[in-house]
């Protein structure tokens, strides 16, 4: 390089005209000379630096970028009614009553006897012959009150990583923290569906201060030159569209997100079929997973496993995805839904006072303290069904309106859990415990098994304003709706499992493209009670308030939640 | 010498991809960009063609903005000359906005 330059500069010299002194032509030669020694050190050190960049790349095999949230929300709910009260065979109780299983009625140590007196009314109405049939057996006096959380403050850190395995193999993965500021326990009291801390909704439920694994999946597209992709892991399974428009954010996964928000384990199949039709975007994709593992970790060595493994499988449908419009069909099924999920809860002191007597003894005495505890469900319910069609149109301008309409359907094989059975309620029936002290209530079967079908609407529009983007949505969803939207991360509820009305209207403020603030306001009007959960009959809200149905966790009329955040992405 | 050739214009490409953060593409209508790509650079960089496969992809948001800039498709000039100053910011911003080190959507496949 060296060599080259001096030649370079010799030739120069030598033929430009000698208009020059001898001095200057010197004086010339020396400043070159210099210049180029000066070049030299450049180029030397310019060396050093891009040997450290060439080997840095060559062993940097992982992209690393994520996004930074903290939200503020003020959450208002009205009209928050606990009525509690389970369904009880009383015919089955009267004739064991009657048969003298339950000891006698007027020997206040028996079992009978102490029911008897701790229920008055329970008595009376035994007594004059009231109780028939299946009714409920009300378990603690109803209470109506608006609760407002003025101030909830979050933060979601969300690292995503990204490697080139091979040409056409790629690995992706998104780590997550998500916590409310404050708290780090993980786990939360359990006073709605919301609040059990369990896999599937772990990326959208504050747990604490560690990064969760929520996504990590490879893609191996192009298998044998055909356009058939493979992909297995923890799946891209939240943030779904239409539902990424109000997060700001590109798709952020491959269900629809009307339908499904959910961590899943399991693998896609997928055909690239535009490669042939010449639509742009058009992949059919077959999606397989597993919800619910019945056997390992669940004390499987003592032989009384009653559960099944919950296996998920369906088609997810790209018709067309050109960057203008979307249309998306999905059709899905699960098989052996149980009644719950493993997870972990703060049991409520209330629940103990109701179901735990004798462990509600010594609880009053440290009422602040709740004991943390994993469960896991107590038997299979039935199968589900969710099919739904989404279509999104985006303008030149950016102006984005969509529109998806959701169906659910819930097939009950007339088994019931504590909370009830798919969709419905359980029927309980009275017997001794083990030491025949005391009579418990047990769920004996589900009160229907009929197929029950619910449907949802979710439409709204996104216009171009000074400063950014100002966005209209509207979801309904009908009696028996039950999408599995559990990990949506909205503090009331996921807001699209919702089974009533939600309307949200916010406005982002585009800070510079990497940075946004966005200011919303939600209002939910639930219509029935369960929203989010497959377990339990729907009861209609005015009932509950009015005191003629029942829900045995606290059921929230209308709610708002305005919110602010401001969202980083590096 | 070859080598130093090749690492001092690494060298300048660094630097000017670090000032050309400063110049990002903007104002550019990414879905017209997209009509227009498909339209006047897939006609010769689809796959297999002579031209090499051409994706957003094949580059880095920096790059995309030093071609526009820089290079303008000096191989053949024509092709550029021919498309307004709108157009080429219409698909430099498309090709930007999708480039290898932008957000993409986080799908499977």
């Amino acid at each position: 390089m060296r060599t080259l330059l001096s030649i370079l500069i010799a030739n120069a010299l030598a033929f430009s005209g000698s208009a020059y002194s001898a001095d200057q032509e010197q004086q010339k030669l020396a400043d070159l000379k210099q210049q180029l020694a000066e070049l030299s050190q450049e180029i030397d050190d310019i060396n050093s630096r891009v040997d450290k960049n060439e080997r840095h790349t060559s062993l940097d095999r992982i992209e690393i970028t994520g996004d930074f949230r903290t939200k503020a929300h003020s959450l208002h709910y009205q009209n928050v009614t606990w009525n509690p009260a389970i369904k009880v065979d009383f015919n089955d109780f009267g004739q064991k009553a009657m048969s003298g299983a339950f000891g006698m009625p007027n020997d206040p140590s028996s079992p009978l006897g102490q029911m008897l007196s701790a229920n008055p009314d329970l008595a009376m109405a035994f007594q004059n012959g009231m109780l028939q049939g299946v009714m409920p057996y009300v378990l603690a006096p109803k209470s109506t009150q608006d609760i407002n959380n003025d101030i909830f403050y979050t933060t979601r850190l969300r690292l995503n990583l990204k490697a080139k395995v091979w040409d056409n193999v790629s690995f992706a993965a998104r780590l997550s923290m998500y916590k409310n500021w404050g708290d780090s326990t993980g786990t939360q009291v359990f006073d709605s569906w919301r609040s059990f801390t369990m896999d599937g909704t772990s990326s959208g439920n504050t747990s604490g201060d560690w990064l969760r694994v929520e996504r990590a999946y490879f893609n191996w597209k192009d298998i044998g030159g055909s356009n058939t992709f493979l992909s297995i892991g923890r799946r891209p399974s939240t943030y779904g569209p239409p539902s990424h428009y109000r997060e700001n954010e590109k798709r952020g996964g491959t269900p629809s997100g009307h339908l499904v928000n959910f961590n899943f384990d399991g693998l896609t199949l997928g055909y690239n079929l535009s490669e042939i039709t010449g639509i742009d975007g058009q992949i059919v994709r077959f999606c397989y997973g597993q919800g619910f593992e019945s056997q390992w970790g669940n004390g499987e060595m003592f032989g009384d496993i009653v559960t099944k493994d919950t296996h998920l499988g369906g088609f997810n449908i790209d018709a067309i995805n050109d960057g203008n419009h979307f249309l998306q069909f999905t059709l899905f099924g699960a098989k052996d839904i149980n009644d719950g999920f493993k997870g972990t809860m703060a049991f409520p002191t209330q629940l103990a006072g109701i179901f735990a007597p004798t462990m509600y003894q010594d609880m009053q005495k440290f009422s602040n303290f709740n004991f943390e505890t994993r469960v896991q469900p107590s038997g299979v319910i039935g199968d589900m069904y969710l099919g739904g069609i989404g279509y999104a149109y985006e303008s030149d301008e950016d102006m984005k309106v969509f529109a998806s309409l959701g169906w659910t359907r819930a097939e009950g094989n007339g088994n019931a859990g504590m909370f009830g059975g798919m969709l419905s309620d359980a029927v309980f029936e009275a017997q001794l415990n083990a030491d025949g002290s005391e009579i418990i209530m047990m769920p004996s079967a589900a009160d229907s098994d009929d197929a029950k079908d619910g449907y949802g609407v979710y439409v709204g529009i996104q216009v171009p304003v000074p400063y950014g983007k100002f966005g209209l949505e509207y979801n309904y969803g009908s009696k028996y709706w039950t999408p599995f939207t559990q990990a949506q991360d909205d503090p009331i509820g996921s807001k699209l499992a919702t089974r009533g009305h939600v309307a949200e209207a916010y406005y982002m403020f585009d800070i510079n493209p990497r940075m946004f603030i966005k200011l919303a306001g939600l209002y939910y009007d639930y219509e029935y009670t369960g929203s989010g959960t497959p377990v339990g009959a729907p009861q209609k809200i005015d009932d509950v308030i009015a005191g003629t149905a029942f829900s045995m966790l606290p059921a929230v009329d209308t709610a708002y939640d305005i919110n602010a955040s401001l969202v980083v992405n590096f | 010498m070859m080598k130093n050739l090749v690492k001092i214009a690494t060298c300048l490409m660094l630097t000017l991809s670090i000032g050309g953060q400063a110049y990002a593409v903007d104002g550019g209508n990414p879905k017209k960009g997209k009509h227009l790509y498909k339209k006047e650079c897939k006609a010769c960089h689809s796959k297999g063609d002579a031209a090499g496969e051409l994706t957003p992809m094949s580059k880095t948001m920096s790059q995309w903005d030093r071609f526009f800039q820089r290079d303008m498709h000096k191989v053949k000039p024509d092709v550029f000359e021919k498309l307004s100053e709108k157009e080429r910011l219409d698909i430099q911003q498309f090709l930007y906005d999708h480039a290898a080190d932008s957000d993409q959507p986080q799908t499977c496949g």
